[in-house]
């Protein structure tokens, strides 16, 4: 009950407008894999390609082994689940989960019998009598998900299906989205602009940015080797230094002149936030002094401003143990295999 | 003292928009030739005499099926029309609309007249149909101005969806689209009934032998006042007053 997809050279103009610009994707049949990106990135048009709702201006659409450009939404293996669940208010949730299998023919009992299964799936079996507009915004993002999945399609697309729920429910329905496509094995793309729920429910994080494909890897790759700048900003908070290498001699403002192998040319070295610390371990950046301090819970954020370069801030989460005051002077210590380099003329070349 | 001058001013208002209804309704009741005060009765002599007079009754029957017919065709031509509208790109989409809402603007009498010349040229008998006619063409901009008007954004979801799931555009349009504008619609639909029911120029001009209860209340009036034209005017009020009852339960009890 899953398939593949396969996207190849696909573009897409909203009038003078490039929305999708050369895109080539394969997602294997089971996957789970979030489109990632900012709003307007092009994201959320990709998915409804994939849906059949828009057709590419340019490229090709296969689900498994078949050629799915021109076909209707009607007539693909997909199934989407909106961002406002679009469900129909005038049907009780058992008529709205069974409507796929209505259409598809299904006789009453035996639909009946099999959206009962998927309601008992999203664990609201004993609700199919209800109407949509006595459930909370998490319920009705259940019986979305159990609806779509109620005709067993080989493809769930999910539009940015957490993004109207608060943030508790929200951690809680990754977990159960994740158990579900583990349950079902339906291939699921799902759409976010939210790196944390990317991270939380992928195997695989398709990073989009202006109607092309940044990056695309499991999340622990994308966060910590990401493939651009792009990426590496957009998947969290970075530090930038300025960098040149001369003659395989590496200049910074802090020093850092030894064991970084890069070829000649001007870029920037990146280094996340808790990868610098005040500890000890490591190899040493030099004299800092505190800038300023902000608790946040599991860690504080700190900004520093080295003694020898004070106008390159770098950005530390420390542990929140550790409350130094500010105007401290402190050593700063990166880990060791940390730093990202990107040549300042990347994004030409790609 | 401000609060009793608006209670005041209420009683006044409505003492001016129903004193003439309740007046009406009371010298239908009376025992007695004439329907002026004083009051004589109450008595169901002309409910009596009204409900007997074949040509009443079957005028009434008449007026109601003109009423339902026409409204049932001009609310449903009107949500064809608002559903492409809303949910299509089409060329000169702005013009349709305007002309489509355009026949309000013009007056009954125009209407009538327009009809009956083009009837009349076709070769066509007047008949109710013809009536019929002239009140699909009165009611569709008005059915058709309340449904486009409700016809948002959020339903379009739930059609794509519907789309999504395999239903063809007639399965989206019985089993979606129409269920979810069943307010607007029954709105429609119930303001088309009392526009229709007691619509007089047009009804007066495109019928000959059959005609409805407003034609009959007209030539019953060229032969003097009479209670028994008091009794037809309440039962006419009240079938009124049934439509927008239902069209305020079905509409209200949906809202909640």
């Amino acid at each position: 009950m899953s398939a593949s997809v396969f996207l190849s050279g696909l573009s897409h103009w909203f009038d003078d407008f490039q929305v999708l610009n050369g895109i080539n994707l394969e997602i294997a049949a089971g996957e789970y894999v979030a489109l990632l990106g900012p709003s307007g990135c092009g994201k959320t048009t990709l998915l409804s390609v994939l849906g059949g709702f828009i057709q590419p201006t340019d490229g090709q659409v296969w689900i498994g082994s078949t050629d799915m450009t021109n076909v209707l939404p009607a007539k693909r293996p997909t199934t989407t689940m909106f961002q406002d669940y679009a469900l129909f208010p005038h049907m009780s949730l058992r008529d709205n989960v069974s409507f796929g299998l209505r259409m598809a023919g299904t006789p009453r009992r035996q639909r009946y019998r099999l959206a009962d299964e998927k309601l008992d799936l999203v664990g609201l079996k004993a609700d199919g009598s209800k109407r949509p507009h006595e459930l909370s915004g998490g319920q009705r993002q259940r019986i979305a998900l159990a609806r779509a999945l109620a005709v067993e399609p080989q493809v769930l697309l999910l539009d940015e299906p957490l993004g109207a729920l608060d943030l508790k429910l929200r951690r809680a329905m990754q977990d159960e989205l994740k158990d579900i496509q583990r349950q079902v094995g339906t291939t699921f793309v799902h759409v976010t602009h939210d790196q944390e729920e990317a991270m939380a429910i992928a195997d695989r994080i398709i990073v989009m940015n202006a109607g092309r494909v940044e990056d695309v890897g499991p999340p622990a790759r994308i966060y910590r080797e990401p493939a651009t700048l792009f990426t590496a900003d957009f998947m969290g908070e970075m530090n930038h230094i300025d960098v040149r290498i001369i003659n395989s001699k590496v200049e910074t403002v802090l020093g850092l002149t030894d064991s970084l192998d890069l070829p000649d040319g001007v870029g920037k070295l990146c280094v996340r936030p808790e990868a610098l610390s005040i500890d000890g371990n490591g190899r040493s950046l030099g004299n800092v002094i505190l800038q300023d301090a902000t608790f946040l819970g599991s860690y504080i954020r700190a900004r520093f401003a080295p003694t020898d370069a004070p106008d390159q801030i770098l950005v530390a989460h420390l542990p929140p143990t550790q409350t130094p005051k500010t105007g401290t002077v402190l050593k700063m210590y990166v880990e060791t295999n940390s730093f990202c380099y990107f040549p300042d003329n990347m994004e030409k070349q790609n | 003292m401000t609060r009793s001058f608006s209670w005041l001013y209420l009683a006044i208002a409505f003492g001016f928009i129903y004193l003439p209804v309740g007046a009406l309704v009371l010298f239908s009741f009376q025992d007695g030739g004439l329907p002026v005060p004083p009051f004589n009765g109450p008595s169901l002599r002309w409910y009596g005499e009204v409900l007997s007079d074949r040509n009443v009754t079957s005028a009434l029957f008449h007026s109601l099926l003109v009423a339902v017919g026409s409204s049932a065709i001009a609310v449903m031509l009107g949500f064809f029309a608002a559903y492409g509208l809303a949910r299509y790109v089409l060329p000169g989409s702005v013009f349709i609309r305007a002309l489509l809402i355009a026949p309000l603007t013009v007056s009954y009498l125009i209407v009538g007249l327009g009809l009956l010349i083009v009837l009349t040229r076709m070769g066509l008998g007047l008949s109710l149909i013809t009536v019929g006619i002239g009140h699909v063409v009165i009611n569709l901009p008005l059915a058709f101005a309340i449904i486009y008007a409700s016809m948002g954004a959020q339903h379009e979801n739930a059609e794509r969806a519907a789309r999504d799931l395999g239903a063809t555009e007639a399965w989206v349009l019985l089993l979606v689209t129409a269920p979810m504008l069943s307010p607007a619609i029954a709105a429609a639909f119930f303001l088309s009934v009392t526009l229709s029911w007691d619509e007089f120029i047009i009804a007066f001009l495109l019928t000959r032998f059959d005609i409805t209860l407003p034609v009959e209340i007209w030539s019953m009036l060229r032969s003097g006042l009479s209670p028994s034209l008091n009794a037809i005017g309440s039962f006419v009020f009240l079938i009124s007053v049934a439509a927008l009852l239902l069209l305020e339960l079905t509409v209200l009890r949906r809202r909640k």
